[in-house]
Order: C-alpha cells, then sequence, then structure tokens
C-alpha cells in the first residue's frame, strides 16, 4: 500500500486530483448541514451577483447556488459512483464469465455485448430515462446499462489471460470450485485496470448526467450541476455565473477524476495503455 | 397606444376596429383590404391613422422584394392545418391557405374569402358571399363547392375541433359558384370566430376528394388560395414559400418569399435573432428572459400583441376525485397560497396578468368576462388558507407538516418546471410536503387525462375565439372524455353549470348570453377545482425594419400578405 | 508475405462474414427497442391530440386504427420485423412520409458532421499526441495533458453556447445555427462553402471532445511502441530515429485510435444529439429525439435501425484499415 502510494504521489497532477476530489466529497457529505432548507428555498432577491450577500449568487427564483453546489456535488457523486459500480459489476460478471468459462458461453456473451455497443449510447439512455420518467434511479439505471459493455470486454481480456496462466490450471485441477477461481484467485489478479477504466467511467457518467439534465431529463427534486447548467443557460446574458458556476463544478471535477484515473493508471501498472 | 391605432398597417390593410359588424361594415373593409387605400382613409375618416403614422415615422408605399426568415418553434410535425391543429403548424400553413374570414383586434370578423356575408335573425342561416376569381395555386378556380367540401367532408369530419366548430351545421348549401349558405339546427355564435384559415382553412376539393386525408399527398405540398406558394420542406432545416404572383388581393404579398426555420435550442435562437439571421419569432421562441432585454434594442421590437384570439391561461388543476382534493377547503386554500406577482415577475418576467377565473380578461370586450368573482389574491390570503386547511380536518402535525402529494408539472419546458419548484415551495409553507413529478408530454397526457392517475398539475389551456370553443371543455359534465387530453380532467361537476353552458352556447342574443357565462365564472371561481394562476402573454420578437409585421388577434398564424421590409 | 497474400485474397469473404453476423444482432436490437418503447406511456394519437389542444374520442380512435395502434403488440411487431426483412423501415404516420425518406434526408447532414468530426478529431488527436510523446515528461507534455483534459472534462453544450457567444455573436465570424444561409439559397460551389461556414462551430464543438480522447491515447501507444523490441532492432540496423518514427512506431501506434474511433461511432451518433439540439444542425439525433417525445415509433426504431447498421460498417471499414496499416494482422 505504501509502495502504491508513493508510486502514485509521484505524479504531482494526480495528487491535487485527489485533493480536489476530496473536497468534492467532504462538501457533498458535510455541506447540507449548512444549508437544512434544502437548495430550492427561496432564500432571497433573485440574480443576487456573487459576493452580494451570498457567496455564489442567488438564482433566477432567488435561491442560493451555493446550496444548489452543495446539494449538486451530492447527486453528481451518488450518480456517478453508483452508476459505475453497477457498470462494473454487470460488466465484470458478463465479461468475467464469458472469459472464464469461453467457447461458446463466451460466444454469446460477447454478442450480448456487440449488440449493447452498437446501439448508439446516449439515445438509449435518453429512451430508458424517458421511459421510466426521470428520476435519480432511472438516470443511474439508464447510465448504467450504457456503460456497461467497455468493461465488460475489459475484463474478459483479462479472464482469458488469466485462464490459461499455469496457478489457475493448477488451482482448476485441484479441483476447486469455479467460484472459488473466480472470485479468489483471478478476480483480485484483474483489479487493477478494472479501477482504472472504473475511474474514468465516474467522469464520463457525470458528463452523461449534465447532457441529460440540459435536455431536462433529470429528477426535479434533485438539485444536480448539470440541471442548474440547463436552467441557467436561458439567463447566460443576464447572470452568467448561474451557468459558469456549476459548470466550472463539473469541469472540475472531472478533470480531478481524470487526473485520478492516470496516477491510478501508472501507479498500478506503468505498461498499461493510457485511454 | 390603443388596439385601434395598432391594427391600422400603414397601408391600412386591417381597417378600423370596433363597430358593430354588418354586411355593409364588411365590404367596406374588404374595399380598403383590395388596396383602394389611397380612398380609403377618407372614407374611414379616421384622424387615428395620421396620429400613428407621425408617431411610427411612418413609412410611404410598401417595398416589394426581400425573403422574410421566421424561426418556428418546434418544428411542425405535418402541414395539414385541416387536420392537425399543432400550434407550429398554424404558423406557416396560414400562408398557403386562406379562410373565410379574418378577425380585427377586437375579434370582431372581417372579410377575407368571403366578401361579405349575413346572419338570419334567429342565428340559423349564415350566407357567405365569396370573393371571385380566385384560384388555388394550381390554377383551378376557388368556389363555393370548395367550402361546401372543406366545412362537411374535412373540417366537420377530421378536424381536431371541427367537430366542436361546426357542431351546429347541418348543411352548406350552394346556389351559385360564388355564395355558401350554412344551414345550422341552432344559433352558434362561436362559429364566426372559427372561420380563419388558421382554424378553418379552405382546401381544393378537386385534390381531396375521396381521398385519404391523412395521407393525401398534398397534406404535406400544400396547394391553397393564399399569398404565398408552397416550395420545399427540408425537415430539421427550413419550409420555404414563394409570392404567389396571381394572388387574388392584387399587388400582394410584398415579399418574394418566406422562409421558416427550425432550431431547437432557444439561445441558439436568441443568437439568430440578435445576429439579423431570423426577422421575426414569435409564440415565446425567444425566452422571456430574452425578450425583456431585447426590447430595449434599438433594432428589435417586441411585442405580446396577435395573440388576443389564444388567450391562455396557466392553470393548476386538481384531482376532485381523490382525497384530499375533493375537499374544496383545501383547493381553496392552495389558491389563496399561490403569489401570481411572484410568478408572473419572476418566472415569466413579467408577460402576464393575474388571472380571476375561467375566461379571460381579452373577452372584457365582448363583455363575456368579469372580475365579480371570489378574489384569492388578497392581502391576508396566507392566514386565510392556513385557517381553511385546519378547517378542512388537516392541522399540522407534530413535524409542522399537514399531509403529503405529488405535483406534476405539465412538460413545457423550462418556465413550467421553475413554476413547479415555485409551487413546490409554497406548499411547503402550507405544511404540505409535495413531491415534482415531471415526465414527457405523451406520459404526462396519459396521466392527466386518461388515467387521472394524479394529484394537482400545472397545465395551459386556450380560450380561443369564444368560451364555447376554448372554456366549455373544462367544465362541462359531458366533457369528462378519458383518452382526450385538454378536457375536464379534473372531472368536477356541476348540474347548474351544465345548464347554464348548455344554454349560453344556443344563445343568439349576446346580453344574455353574457349573463349567463357570469354566473358560471361566480360558480367554478368558488368551486376552485383549477387555480388560474395567470394569463399568459406569448411574445413576439421581430425586426424593427419589418412592417406590419402583427396586423391580427392571430398574429403570426396570419398569412403576412401585408407585411414588407423597410431598406 | 504469404500470410498477406492469402489475407487479402480473402477478404470479400471475411466481409460476407461479418455482415451476416450482423444480421441477428441487427434484428434483437429492433425488438429490444421495440419492446423497450412500449413500456413507454402514451402513444402517438396521445401526442397529435395533445399538440393539437383537444380532439373527440372519434378522431383518436380513427388516427389509433390508422396507425396500426389498435392491434396487439406481437402483431406489430412481426409486422416491423417482416417489413425489415423486405428493406421496408414502415411509416411515419406523424410526418406523413416513409420513415426511410425522413432518415435518408438526415443522413447527409449527419454523414458530414461526423465525418468531419472523426478527421478533425483523429489528426488533431494524432499530430497533438505525436507532439506529446516527442516532448515526453517536460512542461509541454504537461501543458498538452491539461488542454487535452480539460476540452474532455467541459460538457459539450457548455462549449457549443460558449462558442456561439464568442464566435457568432462577438467577433460574428460564424453562423449561429443551421447548415447553410436559407434565405439565399445558394447553389453549387457557392452553397458548399455556406455549408462548410456553418459546419466549422459544430463540428469544432464535437472534435474537441474526441480529440482529447485521441491526443492521450496517441500519446500513451507512442512511448509504448518506443519501447518494443523491434525498434531496437531497428536501430541496430542502423535505420535513422526519424525513418523508425515514421515508418515504424507511428504505423503501429495509429492502430489503437483508429480501433478506438470505430468504437466510438455510436456514442459519436449518440453525442451529437446535444451538438444538434445547439446548433440547429439537421442530423439523425435530433431526429430521433424528436421521434421519442413523438412517440414515432417507426422513426425511432428506424434510426437506431439505420444507425446500428452505420456502426457495423463502420467497424467494417477499421478492420479493412487494419489489415492494410498492419499486414501481420490476418482477417479471420
Amino acid at each position: 500500500m505504501k509502495a502504491f502510494w508513493n508510486r502514485f504521489s509521484r505524479s504531482r497532477s494526480a495528487v491535487v486530483g485527489l485533493a480536489f476530489f476530496a473536497l468534492v466529497v467532504i462538501v457533498a457529505l458535510a455541506g447540507p448541514r449548512f444549508f437544512p432548507g434544502g437548495p430550492f428555498q427561496l432564500v432571497a432577491k433573485p440574480f443576487l451577483a456573487p459576493g452580494d450577500g451570498y457567496l455564489f449568487g442567488t438564482d433566477m427564483l432567488g435561491r442560493d447556488v451555493t446550496a444548489g453546489l452543495v446539494y449538486g456535488a451530492r447527486t453528481s457523486l451518488v450518480i456517478g459512483l453508483t452508476s459505475t459500480a453497477i457498470a462494473i459489476l454487470i460488466g465484470a460478471l458478463v465479461g468475467g464469465i464469458a472469459g472464464y468459462y469461453g467457447r461458446w458461453v463466451d460466444e454469446a456473451l460477447m454478442r450480448w455485448t456487440e449488440i449493447f455497443q452498437t446501439i448508439p449510447f446516449f439515445i438509449f439512455a435518453i429512451l430508458l430515462v424517458a421511459v421510466l420518467a426521470p428520476s435519480v434511479k432511472s438516470v443511474i439505471f439508464a447510465i448504467a446499462v450504457v456503460s456497461w459493455p467497455p468493461m465488460s470486454r475489459l475484463v474478459r481480456g483479462e479472464f482469458m489471460a488469466m485462464r490459461s496462466r499455469e496457478f489457475v490450471e493448477a488451482c482448476i485441477g485441484m479441483g476447486m470450485s469455479d467460484a472459488r477461481v473466480i472470485f479468489v484467485h483471478i478476480l483480485p489478479n484483474c483489479l487493477s485496470p478494472v479501477i482504472v477504466t472504473g475511474s474514468l467511467m465516474v467522469a464520463t457518467a457525470i458528463l452523461t448526467e449534465s447532457a441529460l439534465s440540459f435536455l431536462g431529463l433529470s429528477d426535479p427534486n434533485l438539485m444536480s450541476w448539470g440541471f442548474m447548467v440547463g436552467a441557467g443557460r436561458e439567463f447566460l446574458q443576464r447572470a452568467p455565473w448561474l451557468c459558469a458556476i456549476p459548470g466550472a463544478a463539473i469541469l472540475l471535477t472531472v478533470l480531478a477524476i481524470n487526473l485520478i484515473g492516470e496516477g491510478l493508471s501508472d501507479a498500478l501498472n506503468p505498461r498499461l495503455r493510457q485511454l | 397606444m390603443t388596439d385601434r391605432e395598432e391594427v391600422r398597417g400603414s397601408d391600412g390593410v386591417v381597417s378600423d376596429a370596433g363597430d358593430e359588424e354588418s354586411f355593409e361594415a364588411g365590404r367596406r373593409r374588404f374595399i380598403q383590404a383590395t388596396g383602394l387605400l389611397g380612398i380609403s382613409a377618407g372614407i374611414a375618416g379616421l384622424p387615428l391613422e395620421s396620429v400613428w403614422a407621425a408617431e411610427e415615422g411612418s413609412v410611404g408605399a410598401p417595398k416589394k422584394g426581400g425573403t422574410l426568415v421566421m424561426v418556428v418553434q418546434p418544428e411542425p410535425p405535418t402541414l395539414a392545418s385541416y387536420n392537425n391543429t399543432s400550434g407550429p403548424i398554424g404558423q406557416v400553413a396560414p400562408k398557403v391557405y386562406d379562410g373565410l374570414l379574418e378577425y380585427d383586434m377586437k375579434l370582431n370578423p372581417i372579410p377575407s374569402l368571403a366578401k361579405s356575408w349575413t346572419e338570419s335573425p334567429d342565428g340559423k342561416t349564415v350566407t357567405f358571399k365569396l370573393e371571385e376569381g380566385v384560384r388555388f395555386h394550381d390554377g383551378k378556380p376557388f368556389t363555393s363547392a370548395d367550402v361546401q367540401y372543406s366545412i362537411m367532408e374535412v373540417l366537420k369530419k377530421v378536424h381536431p375541433r371541427g367537430p366542436t366548430n361546426f357542431q351546429e351545421v347541418v348543411a352548406v348549401d350552394t346556389p351559385d359558384a360564388h355564395t355558401a349558405v350554412f344551414r345550422l339546427k341552432n344559433a352558434a355564435p362561436y362559429m364566426m370566430k372559427a372561420l380563419s384559415a388558421y382554424e378553418s382553412p379552405m382546401v381544393p376539393k378537386h385534390l381531396f376528394e375521396g381521398t385519404d386525408l391523412h395521407n393525401n399527398p398534398y397534406a404535406n405540398k400544400p396547394i391553397g388560395t393564399g399569398p404565398f406558394k408552397f416550395v420545399e420542406w427540408q425537415r430539421g432545416q427550413y419550409m420555404r414559400f414563394d409570392r404567389n404572383p396571381d394572388y387574388w388581393r392584387k399587388g400582394k404579398p410584398y415579399f418574394d418569399r418566406v422562409v421558416a426555420r427550425f432550431i431547437g435550442e432557444a439561445q441558439t435562437r436568441t443568437a439568430a435573432v440578435e445576429r439579423g439571421e431570423v426577422a421575426y419569432a414569435a409564440y415565446n421562441a425567444l425566452p422571456n428572459v430574452d425578450a425583456k432585454r431585447l426590447s430595449k434594442s434599438s433594432t428589435l421590437v417586441v411585442t405580446t400583441k396577435g395573440y388576443e384570439m389564444d388567450a391562455p391561461i396557466v392553470e393548476l388543476e386538481f384531482n376532485t376525485k381523490r382525497k384530499p382534493f375533493d375537499n374544496q377547503k383545501v383547493r381553496q386554500a392552495i389558491a389563496y397560497a399561490i403569489d401570481r406577482k411572484f410568478v408572473i415577475d419572476n418566472i415569466w418576467f413579467g408577460y402576464g396578468k393575474p388571472a380571476t377565473g375561467p375566461i379571460s380578461s381579452n373577452f372584457r370586450g365582448t363583455g363575456l368576462y368579469t372580475d365579480d368573482v371570489l378574489r384569492y389574491d388578497v392581502p391576508n390570503r396566507m392566514e386565510i388558507a392556513n385557517k381553511l386547511l385546519d378547517e378542512a380536518g388537516y392541522p399540522r402535525k407534530g413535524d409542522g407538516t399537514r399531509f403529503e402529494m405529488v405535483h406534476d408539472i405539465t412538460p413545457y419546458g423550462e418556465e413550467w418546471r421553475r413554476f413547479g419548484e415555485y409551487v413546490q415551495q409554497v406548499l411547503q409553507q402550507l405544511g404540505i410536503k409535495a413531491t415534482l413529478r415531471y415526465e414527457d408530454v405523451p406520459t404526462w397526457i396519459r396521466r392527466i387525462y386518461t388515467n387521472y392517475d394524479y394529484d394537482m398539475t400545472s397545465d395551459w389551456l386556450k380560450t380561443f375565439g369564444d368560451p364555447v370553443i376554448g372554456v366549455q371543455r373544462q367544465y362541462w359534465s359531458k366533457a369528462i372524455r378519458p383518452g382526450t387530453p385538454w378536457v375536464n380532467g379534473t372531472r368536477w361537476t356541476s348540474p347548474k353549470v351544465d345548464e347554464l353552458l348548455e344554454a349560453a352556447a344556443v344563445e343568439a342574443d349576446p346580453k344574455k348570453r353574457n349573463e349567463l357565462y357570469h354566473e358560471f365564472q361566480k360558480i367554478v371561481v368558488e368551486a376552485s377545482q383549477i387555480i388560474w394562476v395567470m394569463e399568459l402573454e406569448f411574445t413576439t420578437v421581430y425586426n424593427r425594419k419589418l412592417q406590419n409585421a402583427v396586423v391580427s388577434p392571430l398574429g403570426v398564424n396570419t398569412s403576412f400578405d401585408g407585411a414588407w421590409m423597410k431598406a | 508475405m504469404s500470410g498477406r497474400l492469402t489475407g487479402r485474397s480473402r477478404w470479400p469473404l471475411f466481409v460476407l462474414r461479418r455482415l451476416l453476423q450482423a444480421v441477428p444482432t441487427l434484428l434483437v436490437i429492433a425488438v429490444l427497442n421495440f419492446g423497450i418503447i412500449q413500456l413507454a406511456p402514451g402513444d402517438a394519437a396521445d401526442v397529435l391530440a395533445g399538440e393539437a389542444g383537444g380532439a373527440t374520442p372519434e378522431y383518436m380512435a380513427q388516427l389509433r386504427h390508422e396507425f396500426g395502434l389498435d392491434r396487439p403488440k406481437y402483431v406489430q411487431l412481426a409486422k416491423y420485423v417482416g417489413n425489415l426483412f423486405r428493406f421496408d423501415l414502415g411509416y411515419s404516420f406523424r410526418d406523413g412520409m416513409t420513415v426511410r425518406d425522413l432518415i435518408l434526408q438526415r443522413l447527409g447532414p449527419t454523414l458530414l458532421l461526423m465525418g468531419t468530426t472523426i478527421v478533425v478529431s483523429i489528426g488533431l488527436g494524432v499530430l497533438l499526441g505525436l507532439a506529446a510523446a516527442a516532448n515526453a515528461k517536460t512542461w509541454r507534455d504537461d501543458l498538452l495533458t491539461v488542454v487535452s483534459l480539460l476540452s474532455y472534462a467541459t460538457p459539450l453544450f457548455w462549449v457549443g453556447l460558449m462558442l456561439i457567444e464568442v464566435f457568432s455573436l462577438k467577433l460574428g465570424w460564424f453562423p449561429t445555427s443551421g447548415m447553410e444561409t436559407v434565405a439565399a439559397f445558394y447553389e453549387g460551389w457557392d452553397r458548399v462553402v455556406d455549408i462548410a461556414y456553418h459546419l466549422v462551430l459544430p463540428a469544432l464543438t464535437l472534435s474537441l471532445f474526441y480529440m482529447a480522447l485521441y491526443t492521450r491515447l496517441m500519446r500513451a501507444a507512442m512511448l509504448e511502441q518506443w519501447g518494443m523490441d523491434y525498434v531496437t532492432t531497428a536501430r541496430a540496423k542502423g535505420l535513422t530515429e526519424r525513418r523508425i518514427a515514421f515508418r515504424h512506431v507511428l504505423r503501429n501506434a495509429v492502430l489503437p485510435v483508429v480501433t478506438m474511433a470505430g468504437v466510438q461511432i455510436g456514442a459519436l451518433l449518440g453525442g451529437s444529439v446535444v451538438v444538434e439540439t445547439v446548433f440547429g444542425w439537421p442530423g439523425m439525433g435530433l431526429l430521433a429525439f424528436q421521434s421519442l417525445f413523438a412517440r414515432d415509433v417507426n422513426l425511432l426504431l428506424g434510426i437506431f435501425f439505420i444507425s446500428a447498421c452505420l456502426v457495423v460498417a463502420v467497424n467494417l471499414v477499421v478492420d479493412l484499415v487494419y489489415f492494410v496499416l498492419d499486414p501481420r494482422i490476418e482477417v479471420r
């Protein structure tokens, strides 16, 4: 662990990314305590400029933009992390089984994966959210459904490579159950590429959520950064900060996650391709 | 300025508003309309015209030529305005199709394809004299047979509102090629408000008869008698209409071409108008906040005129078959709690007027409207609201809440979403915990008007030219029609209201009719099955050089035959 | 060398096999999407009546009958799939046109935007990636990293709106939206120039995003290739660094970029929804978005189907390009 940290911290940008991401997490966890009225509460006159009594000003209805940012951090992180976790789960399951058992199982599962890769993913996500009605659950579900295929291909490749290694053959020869071989012996050995790719998927998920919000497909009861940018764009001339501040929040968070991803990639496997 | 001045275009196309309609008046307007205008100012003898001319620093003879680029939002699904009344279709189809009548700014009929008309005293026979020498774009003459066909075979059968507009029409007789006689079962005063090119286009019998009207090849390549000919429709981009050189109003139209562009993103539409790529944007194509900003621009004009025949009202509708909204006191409490001024100022940026009831104050001029009803915009309204909820049996519990509910948001864009967020906050102040639900259009329509699976929803309905067409549908017991949108979705009924509405629909005497509607307004406002929040004002933003841009209560939904661009 | 010859001669068979393999994939996509759309409440008649501002029950029933919506779902599905086998994508009742014609109108602009984006983003990505790799571990490398990550991390719609704000409104260099100056109706060469002019901002918006990806990929691939044995061998043979870089390393490093571009065609088609919305570009993404909310089932399914065909076709082309770039790879 220490060695890992040493390698990770060799990249200054990765450390900066991690620090910023940690800040976002802290804000998301602790911030709402400071805004008990929630992000939708009308607190003051509309369109107060940043600093005019409120750190980041107020929006078109007189809501505190800072409160929106804080609650939005929570929404963006929940959506980014949960949808990625689900996508990794599906992807690892499908890819793992395909890679481990090979042959017709592999063929069938990869065909299924290919189908999902052939559908234009963002339009498919829109379809899913529209069908299920916009809510935080449907957005998470839709993002997970469209983002698992690359993960499954990655895991499949790792599993195929592992499957033919001697220690795995030996385990199977000893009569170990498939589940034990998979979970105890193979899976831990392919975690590093999964973690690296997963970290980038979190970033993509946050971007996808913001694009869905932009098109009006977000949970109306939750404040999210994408929603703030989307709702603020009408007021680009009147109140540019309504669009710029949450936009910057998205940008910096996604950037931070990407930097962490690169750092992880270097630290875990210097030879790994940086996607 | 008054309506009267506004309508008077520099060439006087649409003429003096306000006097009682008659055969003679109609004919006089027709004379003006055909361009004998040097004389018309003399005939009409209206000093106001010169006032107008002086104020606007106008303008001389109309300049011919050029292209008018307008933005239409969203892109129309079809051009078949005879069987689909989707808003954007109305903005383009009247360039191609004419109607029997047009309307002045006070909603009185003026001539179009019908150069004059007479109504029998019992209101059961209406005779239209048609303009002569009118030809469709394919060269075939327009006659009374086309009128008969359009009304009886097209509008009465496949138009969404046609069956209501022409419900009393039994037959259209054609004694000669230029006379059409409508024979009615009962008087139908609203029918005379429904004969514009927008509401009831006159289509060519020779191209439509015997075909499947929904899939007729001319549905999307319309052939009409209007000032512009349809040329092409590049989906996702634009529609192009070119000048009809044989238009029956000689010398018109002035533009060589009208192009309707489609731009999905509101910010981009604003940019296109600001940059001069687009000269005309109606129906809030630009967000209100931009309209407000651009109203100070030296190159653009922002107006709320031209929507008098829409008269849309922003509403909150209750599901009166569901607890606790079956309780009048609960409904009234919420009606008291909504701050109409806040909504108008902060959500629609000033483009609206507080609504007092189901009939828009636009009808003040015709006497249909009254504000002598229960008023919810009183100073101590929050106090009353809380008291009503206590009385209704929903006191605040330990945590300060009374009950929970779901508030559906009508899926028509950003303002509606903000309105929902505002309502949620107001309900919270009353101790009502509301969850918001925002679904897409088809889902929402199903939920509200088929499944009735809702507590309270925002909504907006146009009241159109007459209460029979636009208002009655929300209050009449026979308008509870599962599966049909924009009817009585609250399912609130009262025998008395039914009686009043049915009597008013066939009442030929305007005065008696007004009294019936006044009583109707009093009853439903007290019942509060709907909260009438505000009368929505749409905006039109157009280039200052554009002349005669808004000359009718139908605004953009007209032919633009008198519009022209100053150099 | 012999592998190369047999590989080359077998490519028509390879193409045929891939096309046959694609048939079940495309069918499953059609059925899957049909099923999902059926789950959505409300139908095309609801939408039309909704837009119309009212309708009678008879009118609604008539519409449903005409659209075939009153038939059982499995009959509708069977009919749809049957039509697909005859290359018939059906009819859009809402638009009063065949789906084929509707999509054909949009295919040109879509391909134009996509093609430009792919060329620009790969071109720039490869160049910047090369520059970064050549300056690896210097401030130039860091700068390129930050720039490419920034353009990746910025939401597309935000970039689009900003470009309009700056280049259309403030500077007045480019039109805000649309594909051509419709008031002018240019013809011939003028029209080409006009369209190119309109293409700049939307293509730039999309390209910036993908460029970032390809830059990262190219940089990594270059660095990896430099470490390979064949480079050492080449040096030993006395080839110049320049020759090694361009003849050998570059060629191999471009492969993952090309693969990635192929994989991302689907994403590009979808991602263009946002750009098409912002710039009013008449592409297929926007059409899909509109058809969904109009419950125009035939049209939406048709777009999914055609997009899937496009993805299959592009990936086939990518494989063939691969084959040209790297003769060692045999087509299977």
